[in-house]
């Protein structure tokens, strides 16, 4: 359960023979609890490799499958949380969240027991009856984690899920995700192009060439993580001192300088 | 509770009438003959109330006139949004419908009223009718706009939370179009007033719009202002009305603009 697989997938779009190839021979498995980033220049596809996930594009070569299954289409066992959140304003907080448990015919009490644990996870109790758009950007995230966390799914797929929030904000977010992510691990897929956020974050960062995008490189984090112990820290400032930090960092930026164009952007 | 805005629009309101006032009574710039004064305005607005105009006292003309607008708009919602939240979900539905519409749509509503009136008669399904055809064509487009302009990442938020097909055009599309449809709702509100007075005036026996044509038959331009304004007061009454379920219905919307 929530192991995610691409083998070989390509991605096409626009009409065939004429259209644009964004994605080439992507060959990359995430095992169950795994947490990875994909980072890559902006247009490389790594946002379609989300989406393949999620269901909402389909690989115009090759397969992606979700716990040995392939995908054909969206559904709550791969709980995406979107950049621009994608709450629905006529909800409220309670509502929002609710909503993928409705789905799931769950039984009134139950539901109220999920909500309020996820309300709970993700510092909102005071806020469960107000509408996303009296809530901050960091608190509409939050509330998109809820909601996706709620669902208990296989896998959690986030599309730069700080890339639309405030330098401050996105810290405190980081920060709040690797302490869920280490209480309560999940199968992860977390597209980035903020290269500290993803050696903070995953386990293992994928680096994609431009388009069409292939993956270059594959870097461990996780065992360098473990052995520096980087955990032992708050917060993420701390962190980035490290000069196991440090040295992952600037290996990722110098393999995504060698991708951008002649004129370095 | 007015404001400043308000005291504004009254202000701007009672120069109009003051002007009014000056220009067919103090001065006589205008003659009672092209424009009423006050006082024939006075006049005729007693006689319309007391003894009746046209067979009817205003009350009657009034309800009558309501009545109709609202069994048209009634009508012309109730078809036009669905269709057009169908036509905005399904393209194959668009690709259907829209030839069709693409042709029947220059067409001006009142260019209905013969065949209406051929079709009817004199009575109030002619009028309901066209009404109908008036007020149809903006509940359809735009609550297929609201639909097509419905932000991608909302729908596939659904979709990503499993919702099925009813729960998803209860709970996400028609939410997600509403202030569109709204939109096509004053629009065709509107449309229904314009139509019915237009459909009264070429031929009907109770009415507002009747009551204006038999003015003008009986060169009465007291009763003629007294019709017009009756209309304005009835169309404003009816879109205040609108706006205040338009209030509430998207409250999370008006305060999302706030």
């Amino acid at each position: 359960m929530g192991s995610i697989e691409f083998s070989g997938v390509g991605k096409v779009f626009g009409q065939a023979g004429g259209g644009t190839k964004a994605l080439e021979d992507i060959n990359l498995t995430i095992g169950e609890k795994e947490f990875v980033a994909i980072v890559g220049p902006s247009g490389c596809g790594k946002t379609t490799c989300l989406r393949m996930v999620a269901g909402f594009e389909l690989p115009s070569s090759g397969v992606v499958s979700v716990s040995g299954r392939p995908v054909t289409s969206p559904g709550p066992d791969r709980a995406v949380v979107f950049q621009q959140f994608a709450l629905f304003p006529w909800k409220t907080v309670r509502e929002n969240i609710d909503l993928g448990l409705r789905n799931k015919n769950l039984p009134k009490g139950e539901r109220d027991k999920l909500i309020h644990g996820a309300l709970q996870l993700m510092n909102l109790e005071s806020h469960a009856d107000a509408f996303p758009h009296q809530l901050s950007g960091g608190m509409q995230q939050r509330v998109a984690i809820a909601r996706a966390y709620v669902l208990d799914p296989d896998v959690l797929l986030m599309d730069e899920p700080f890339g639309a929030l405030d330098a401050q904000t996105r810290v405190v977010m980081q920060e709040e995700l690797v302490r869920l992510a280490r209480v309560n691990p999940r199968t992860v897929l977390f597209i980035t192009h903020a290269v500290e956020e993803a050696v903070y974050l995953a386990d293992r960062v994928a680096i994609m060439t431009r388009r069409p995008g292939r993956i270059k490189e594959i870097l461990d984090v996780r065992s360098v993580r473990l052995r520096e112990n980087w955990d032992r820290f708050q917060n993420i400032e701390d962190v980035m001192d490290l000069e196991s930090f440090v040295s992952i960092r600037t290996h990722i930026w110098k393999s995504l300088r060698e991708e951008k164009g002649p004129q370095g952007i | 509770m007015i404001g400043r805005r308000g005291c504004i629009g009254l202000g701007t309101i009672a120069a109009l009438l003051a002007l009014w006032f000056v220009l067919t009574t103090v001065t006589g710039a205008v003659s009672g003959g092209r424009f009423p004064s006050p006082a024939d305005f006075w006049v005729s607005l007693q006689q319309i109330f007391t003894r009746g105009y046209a067979g009817e006292r205003l009350a009657s003309h009034a309800l009558h006139s309501v009545k109709l607008v609202a069994m048209g708009f009634i009508v012309a919602v109730a078809t036009g949004v669905p269709l057009g939240l169908w036509m905005g979900w399904s393209r194959r539905a668009e690709a259907a419908v829209n030839p069709v519409f693409l042709i029947v749509r220059p067409i001006p509503p009142l260019a209905w009223i013969p065949l209406a009136i051929l079709w009817l008669g004199l009575g109030d399904a002619a009028k309901i009718m066209v009404i109908w055809f008036a007020a149809f064509v903006p509940s359809v487009i735009n609550a297929f706009t609201g639909v097509r302009n419905i932000d991608r990442p909302l729908l596939e938020a659904a979709l990503m939370l499993g919702t099925p097909r009813w729960r998803m055009v209860r709970e996400v599309i028609v939410p997600a179009a509403l202030p569109m449809i709204f939109t096509g709702l004053r629009l065709s509100l509107q449309a229904s007033w314009t139509t019915l007075v237009a459909a009264e005036l070429v031929g009907a026996l109770v009415g507002v719009g009747f009551v204006l044509n038999m003015a003008q038959q009986d060169i009465y331009p007291g009763m003629i202002l007294v019709g017009m304004v009756t209309v304005g007061i009835l169309g404003w009454a009816t879109t205040l009305l609108l706006a205040s379920v338009e209030s509430r219905a998207l409250a999370w919307n008006t305060a999302a603009r706030d």
